[in-house]
């Protein structure tokens, strides 16, 4: 067996109105070449200027990564040639990046584990290639909008730990409201270094590289392929080839790619052109008080607080405005678990269903607190109170009001509750011997007495209680 | 000059379109023995303003962005660029009403100093045409000097405007850095880079400077505007200002024995000059800076222009603008491109460039450079806080001529001919005007101030102007 | 002196060709320029300055605010671009 270490590298764009060193749009479109800026194309002459939202989105995750910030914004330029590079290089950070030496909590099968970030930059992206039979077609859209590259140290050591830490990542960037981080698009994009070593060995082994891989499903995938190409590798006694490698979602391998003999050197230099801006405590302190509690955070709460379990707490934190809602209804009096459960069990079903956010529902946090209150206070049974809450979804009516019209709140009173006892036991003598002779079974039929007289609002349990009392007493 | 014009045209003795047709006939006429433009001007276009630059015609070096106009970098590989965005300069001066009648030759993509490497041929210098006029800014210090335009718009990465303007006998100037905007200038050096300009005199060049100085939204490297008006306080008083000079390149002690009998009167002439500026009230002191740092001015410009241009010319691939190579793969038509694209000189320079940058030589070579360039810097801030001004000759002589040998790394090329890189290095407002003639040709005093105080650099220059007496030099012919 | 076949790698990786005669040409300014730099690297204490990118720092620049703003239309780009169709530049396939 041998110990599994990986490094992952996550480009991220970044949402803005516009791009990150030039005023056009930050947008997809299908339409090539209809979001573009002189700045974007290269042309000769032009100036990158820094957009204020772009290095305040990047400065706002390096801070949720538990990162130093820098005390000025300078950028460098990455020098290559590639036809998607119109300036015949990228303007990314590498002297004084956003971040440096951060971490971020995981769970992993309920065990906790430190990933250590060695840094994150804002950069720029490419322009994208269309390629067709025998040419390729440029679209400069993509050129310029603003990248947030997040880079691990060589600190995970599974497939399950690499998806957590990116499940973790994409949490942060919707928390923050930083991006959609959306892979199906190509918003998120990683690259993943994978070695294996002896379990006693202290230096790590020959790492392998896999680029540009588009979805978290891929990575699992390419890990657990190179984890087992590189095992059987190791295991016939060959060694593995430092190198980059392709992960093709088709038949589940990867290749080695086209590679130079020498690897490119990118001739990193301070971007000449971006004079240095000065990240003050204030810039800090605004862009802190803007960062809610995350996902790890708010489950460690949910379970230690609240008492819920992680499964729940889990499912509660998937989405922010899941979680808020939830803390809305605690704030207003629900009680935790009940409030977890309600969510989970009928409000989260039909958001699925309709394919909408909690915040697109008319039931609000207040509304379903007075719903919940109703049950527990057994002025409605809980059978009724979820009939209540689909009906209030629905119909987009307030659970209260539905429950005055359908006139279903039940008779939890006492005194009201055992006048109607005593009739029935006042009518029913011989049912009543029976049962002070131990025939249980014809109680029901004494509760459903009292039932029928209320036409169905007494409350069962309630009503079941008094009767054994009365007729205990006789 | 401006002023003169300005008079006539509002006095309706003339009209700009007059004015902008003999500039023109002027240019065609001069443009077989001189070679200023790249491209002279067909259409008058005119914005009407009531700016002192009104109706004024001008050149712009052929490096300036202009929408619909094409832009060459006088290099082969954008030999048919027309840019679709306006350059912040162009934009000012179009705005204030000035004419343009010309884009200017240049060396290829402003590097060389020689206004030999343009792709439509060498620029000659008016005063004799078997001279250089200088570089990089060649068309532009010549187009003034043959009075075609009374002023032009020039860059400046070391010399590129104060030498040709020498070599010509014309004022040139570039402000602090960040003064006047970058965005549209085609980048050689960006923390070298520096535009400028060009005129007869000192108030011509106020009035430019005035007109298109200013923060930019474009140029994250432009520098807030300081609310003044360089032409409003030239005639300051500047008695008791403090300059000095430089004892390592000037004492005429240590070129005793030399040959250079040009280098020789330059050098006679400028302590003359000095004297005179004494009898205005300057205080005008000898100062050693340091032969160390002095030696190291040429390799570190070098080092620091060739790193960063290699990397502003890596856009020149042919592939988004300028003459798309031919070949059966990405990278053999960019490959194509560049190899018949860029001329000798520009390649030897990316290569250096590129070898300096290379991770096992950045140490050594280009963060070396940074640090010699702090130097430097340092060195001139301390002196400044005694000084007002450094003033030098701007050349060790008079305008080389073509197939002229140079030894680069005697004494006078070391630091006679590189000193005025410092002003590079550290952003500073740097003039260069004529203080004489030596052998029919013209040579020229440079004055260097404070980061940030051009007003007073065009004050100090505009009073040794007066004193110097050279104000509006003309070679005779031209004086029509 | 720094070999030819050296500076011939950086070329390529620069992507053009340069002939016999300019390379000769280059490597004496190389020579000249390495030697300059040795006697620079021997400058008293010079490794304990921090390199100069910018000629000052003021602070003074500002971020730009997210706004889109100065675009261009799709006509500009392909008006400069030698091969185009379908309003995109057109290349050779680039196989990645």
């Amino acid at each position: 067996m041998y110990k599994v270490v990986i490094g992952l590298e996550v480009h991220c764009e970044l949402k803005t109105n516009s791009k990150n060193f030039s005023g056009s749009k930050n947008d997809y479109s299908s339409i090539p070449n209809s979001n573009i800026a002189p700045v974007d194309l290269g042309f000769p002459g032009i100036l990158p200027v820094v957009n204020k939202e772009a290095v305040k989105k990047a400065l706002k995750m390096a801070i949720a990564l538990n990162c130093k910030t820098p005390d000025e914004i300078i950028f460098d330029r990455k020098n290559y040639f590639y036809p998607d590079l119109p300036k015949g290089y990228q303007i990314t950070q590498m002297h004084k990046p956003v971040g440096v030496d951060g971490y971020v909590m995981i769970n992993v099968d309920g065990v906790d584990k430190k990933v250590l970030i060695h840094d994150t930059h804002l950069e720029e992206d490419t322009a994208s290639l269309d390629h067709f039979g025998t040419y390729s077609l440029i679209d400069y859209n993509r050129s310029g909008i603003p990248l947030l590259e997040t880079v691990t140290e060589p600190c995970l050591n599974s497939a399950k730990e690499a998806i957590a830490f990116l499940e973790a990542l994409r949490s942060m960037f919707l928390y923050c409201g930083t991006s959609e981080a959306r892979s199906d698009k190509g918003q998120m994009r990683c690259d993943v270094n994978i070695s294996l070593m002896d379990e006693n060995a202290t230096e790590l082994g020959t790492k392998v590289e896999m680029k540009n891989i588009n979805s978290f499903n891929n990575v699992e995938k390419a890990i657990m392929y190179e984890i087992e190409r590189q095992t059987e590798v190791l295991n016939s006694g060959g060694k593995v080839i430092q190198e980059t490698r392709r992960y093709s979602d088709e038949d589940n391998c990867t290749y080695p790619m086209r590679s130079k003999v020498d690897a490119v050197d990118y001739k990193y230099f301070i971007e000449p052109n971006i004079a240095p801006v000065k990240v003050t405590d204030e810039f800090i302190n605004e862009i802190k008080s803007e960062i809610p509690m995350l996902q790890y955070e708010r489950i460690n709460m949910y379970m230690d607080k609240y008492s819920l379990s992680r499964y729940d707490s889990t499912i509660l934190v998937k989405e922010k405005e899941i979680a808020d809602y939830f803390e809305k209804c605690i704030k207003e009096g629900s009680d935790p678990k009940l409030a977890a459960n309600w969510i989970i069990s009928i409000i989260l079903g039909h958001l699925n269903k309709l394919e909408i956010g909690i915040n697109d529902i008319y039931v609000t946090p207040k509304m379903l607190t007075e719903l919940i209150k109703m049950v527990s206070e057994n002025k409605i049974s809980s059978k009724q109170g979820k009939e209540v809450l689909y009906k209030s979804l629905s119909d987009e009516k307030d659970p209260t009001d539905i429950v005055n019209e359908l006139g279903i709140s039940q008779i939890a009173d006492d005194g009201e509750i055992r006048k109607i006892v005593l009739e029935v036991i006042e009518e029913q003598p011989q049912a009543v011997q029976d049962v002070k002779n131990g025939r249980d079974r014809i109680l029901d039929f004494l509760v459903g007495q009292v039932m029928k007289k209320t036409h169905g609002k007494a409350n069962p349990s309630l009503a079941s209680n008094l009767m054994k009392e009365e007729i205990e007493k006789r | 000059m401006i002023d003169e014009l300005r008079e006539k045209i509002d006095k309706k003795e003339v009209t700009s379109k007059q004015l902008f047709e003999e500039a023109k006939n002027k240019a065609k006429k001069y443009q077989e023995d001189y070679n200023c433009f790249v491209t002279i001007l067909d259409e008058y276009m005119h914005e009407n303003s009531t700016s002192k630059l009104d109706g004024i015609p001008y050149g712009l070096k052929d490096n300036f962005s202009t929408k619909g106009i094409l832009t060459t970098g006088s290099s082969n590989i954008l030999k048919d660029y027309v840019p679709v965005y306006d350059s912040t300069v162009y934009k000012k001066l179009k705005e204030s009403g000035a004419v343009l009648v010309g884009k200017t030759v240049l060396d290829e993509l402003a590097m060389g100093g020689t206004g030999t490497t343009g792709h439509t041929g060498i620029v000659r210098n008016p005063w004799d045409k078997t001279h250089m006029i200088g570089g990089s800014s060649a068309g532009s210090a010549a187009s003034v000097a043959l009075n075609i335009v009374p002023f032009s718009i020039g860059s400046d990465t070391g010399d590129s405007i104060r030498k040709p303007a020498a070599f010509g006998g014309v004022v040139g100037f570039k402000p602090t850095y960040g003064r006047i905007s970058r965005y549209g200038l085609f980048g050689f050096a960006s923390s070298l880079d520096h535009v400028g300009c060009f005129a007869r005199c000192v108030k011509d060049i106020a009035y430019v400077t005035d007109i298109i100085k200013g923060q930019d939204e474009f140029d994250m490297t432009s520098l807030p505007d300081d609310n003044k008006i360089y032409s409003s306080t030239l005639e300051n008083d500047i008695k008791g200002k403090k300059l000095f000079y430089i004892k390592e390149a000037c004492d005429i002690n240590l070129y005793k024995d030399s040959k250079d009998t040009e280098l020789l009167e330059t050098l006679k002439i400028f302590h003359e000059n000095i004297d005179k500026l004494r009898e205005i009230g300057f205080i005008v002191e000898e100062v050693e800076f340091g032969k160390e740092l002095l030696d190291a001015l040429y390799p570190t410009y070098m080092t620091i222009s060739c790193a960063e241009a290699t990397s502003n010319n890596a856009n020149l691939t042919g592939i988004q603008f300028g003459p798309r190579g031919e070949g059966n793969s990405i990278e053999e038509i960019m490959f194509d491109a560049r190899t018949k694209g860029f001329s000798e000189l520009i390649k030897r320079r990316f290569i250096l460039g590129s070898y300096i940058l290379q991770k096992e030589n950045q140490e050594k070579l280009f963060l070396n450079a940074g640090r010699v360039r702090r130097l430097v810097v340092n060195r001139m801030n301390e002196l400044f806080k005694t000084y007002d001004g450094l003033i030098m000759p701007t050349s060790g002589g008079i305008a080389p001529k073509f197939g002229e040998k140079t030894d680069q790394l005697s004494d006078r090329y070391l630091i006679l001919e590189n000193h005025l890189v410092i002003g590079n290095f550290g952003g500073f407002p740097s003039i260069s005007l004529p203080s004489g003639i030596v052998n029919k040709m013209p040579i020229s005093i440079n004055l260097t101030g404070r980061a940030m105080e051009d007003d007073l650099v065009l004050n100090m220059a505009y009073k040794i102007e007066e004193k110097l007496g050279y104000k509006g030099l003309l070679k005779e012919e031209y004086d029509v | 002196m720094i070999e030819k076949e050296k500076l011939e790698l950086y070329a390529e990786k620069l992507l053009f060709k340069m002939n016999d005669e300019e390379y000769e040409t280059l490597q004496k300014e190389f020579d000249v320029i390495l030697k300059q730099m040795d006697l620079i690297g021997k400058i008293d204490g010079i490794s304990d300055v921090e390199p100069m990118t910018f000629p000052f720092v003021t602070y003074t620049a500002k971020l730009r605010e997210d706004e889109v703003k100065n675009t261009l239309e799709t006509e500009d780009l392909l008006v400069n671009a030698k091969h185009h169709d379908r309003s995109q530049i057109r290349v050779p396939k680039v196989v990645e």
